[in-house]
């Protein structure tokens, strides 16, 4: 087992009077892929969004637990929530492009990050990043055309790797695949075997198939508690708990 | 209780091959009995009718095998839906394996022209009918989902083992006390042959039962072993 990479502690959120998340405590490992499971409002979403303190931006949320990312509290005051985005990517449900060219997608990123000093270093930043996203040998002759003339599959690895250009350690993904047709999902699991070694990875699923293809550990929420986190193996085969097991075999309700 | 699933056509399907597996295991259990029964009675003609009546098994086994194959397809079955439709492609293997076993049997029966000699023929049928007993054992173990009882028909099995070896040791010795008697003794050894090897399938299908409820490989050891030295004598 890898090293702990992400930590949450007795995580509560809330919306205005409404508590989201109930005392989620989970440990997610260093490149390896988690997914998080579990049927609409469970609050799988609310807390993948906590590790990148994507909550902040919403003003009746609050958070309170903690969350650490190789040890470092990551609500501690003197975190900068721009240099902790730089770290924790993104990834979400439809594919989101800059209406910009492919090239300035990428570019974006480190341009703001100040990663990139010159044109020569963000044009290598730009290819790397196509070619892990799996992306570069499909756009490398219009680089300079529209993101959002891409197709679907396309526009979500350009996402992908528009979240790798800034160097990250750790990519979230919200149902990454949700908007995509079979061939084009497969792409992105095919990618995320790559990008697990190298980067951690976090995916919310409502595809039980994908959590059961791609990821090592495997969290199932309900109503805002984490019900079990076990290894996807067990998760999906003897699941510990009853809850989990209606859920996977489809008899919630 | 388990909760019945969103869909309900799925649960449908999960119904009928656990309909099908009953029904199967009730045939296997009426071949093994018939077979005793010709054997004991000598009757030929009913030997005729139970190899016949081998086909049913062997279509609810094809029948077994297609919806098991359609549910993976169409459901992805996973955890205790995935563990019920594996098992049921081995239980109904093994079934049909079994059905075999007791219709060889009555094949004999049905077309050796000497006469078996009695005493062995009796000892066999009591064997047979203890093997009759694990079938039910094991079924009602499959019907109530209960690992406590599959248990029960598994051990049941180091009994039969030790019947064959007495059974075996006797027809030596009757073979060796009078050679007339070897090729009706051949016969009767092949036939406790069979019905020792239903035993073992029972054992397979009490497994498959105990990975059904639990999730977890039976791990047992027999409680007796053969003794060779004894037989090497």
């Amino acid at each position: 087992m890898n090293k702990i990479k992400i930590s949450a502690k007795n995580i509560d959120v809330f919306y205005g009077d409404k508590q989201a998340l109930f005392d989620v405590s989970m440990d997610m490992y260093e490149k390896e892929v988690t997914a998080l499971i579990g049927p609409s409002g469970c609050g799988k979403s609310t807390f993948l969004r906590c590790i990148n303190r994507m909550n902040d931006v919403i003003d009746i949320c609050s958070v309170k637990g903690n969350v650490s990312i190789d040890g470092h509290d990551i609500y501690d005051k003197s975190i900068r929530v721009e240099s902790l985005r730089e770290s924790v990517g993104m990834v979400f449900q439809k594919p989101n492009p800059f209406p910009k060219s492919i090239y300035e997608n990428i570019a974006y990123g480190p341009r703001i990050h100040g990663i990139a000093n010159s044109k020569t270093d963000l044009d290598e930043i730009v290819e790397t990043s196509l070619q892990k996203a799996a992306l570069f040998d499909e756009v490398k002759d219009r680089l300079h055309q529209p993101g959002t003339g891409l197709s679907g599959g396309q526009q979500q690895r350009l996402c992908i790797a528009r979240a790798i250009s800034v160097n990250p350690e750790i990519i979230l993904m919200d149902e990454p695949c949700s908007a995509l047709d079979p061939i084009a999902t497969a792409k992105i699991e095919d990618l995320m075997s790559e990008l697990k070694k190298e980067f951690t990875i976090i995916i919310v699923t409502h595809s039980m198939q994908q959590a059961a293809r791609v990821s090592k550990n495997t969290g199932f929420f309900h109503l805002g508690k984490l019900i079990e986190v076990d290894s996807t193996d067990t998760i999906f085969s003897n699941p510990g708990n009853q809850k989990t097991q209606d859920y996977i075999t489809g008899r919630f309700g | 209780m388990m909760k019945d699933h969103i869909v309900s056509a799925y649960d449908a399907q999960l119904e009928l091959v656990n309909s099908n597996l009953i029904k199967m295991g009730g045939l296997v259990e009426d071949q093994l009995r018939n077979s005793l029964q010709s054997l004991s009675n000598k009757d030929t003609s009913f030997a005729e009718q139970i190899i016949f009546d081998d086909h049913k098994i062997n279509a609810l086994e094809k029948e077994i095998d297609a919806l098991t194959y359609k549910i993976i397809a169409m459901r992805q079955p996973l955890a205790n839906d995935l563990r019920v439709v594996l098992s049921a492609l081995s239980i109904s293997n093994d079934l049909e394996r079994m059905g075999d076993h007791a219709t060889n049997i009555a094949k004999r029966v049905a077309n050796v022209k000497i006469n078996l000699p009695d005493a062995p023929t009796i000892e066999i049928v009591k064997m047979g009918e203890d093997v009759q007993f694990m079938i039910k054992q094991v079924l009602d173990s499959f019907v109530k989902k209960s690992d406590k009882l599959a248990i029960k028909a598994w051990d049941s099995d180091v009994n039969i083992d030790d019947s064959y070896l007495n059974i075996y040791r006797e027809l030596l010795e009757t073979m060796a006390g009078n050679p007339d008697t070897i090729t009706g003794c051949s016969h009767l050894l092949s036939i406790a042959k069979n019905i020792e090897r239903i035993g073992d399938y029972v054992q397979n299908i009490a497994e498959d039962i105990h990975f059904i409820v639990t999730g977890q490989a039976l791990e047992r050891k027999s409680e007796k072993r053969i003794n060779w030295e004894e037989i090497n004598q």
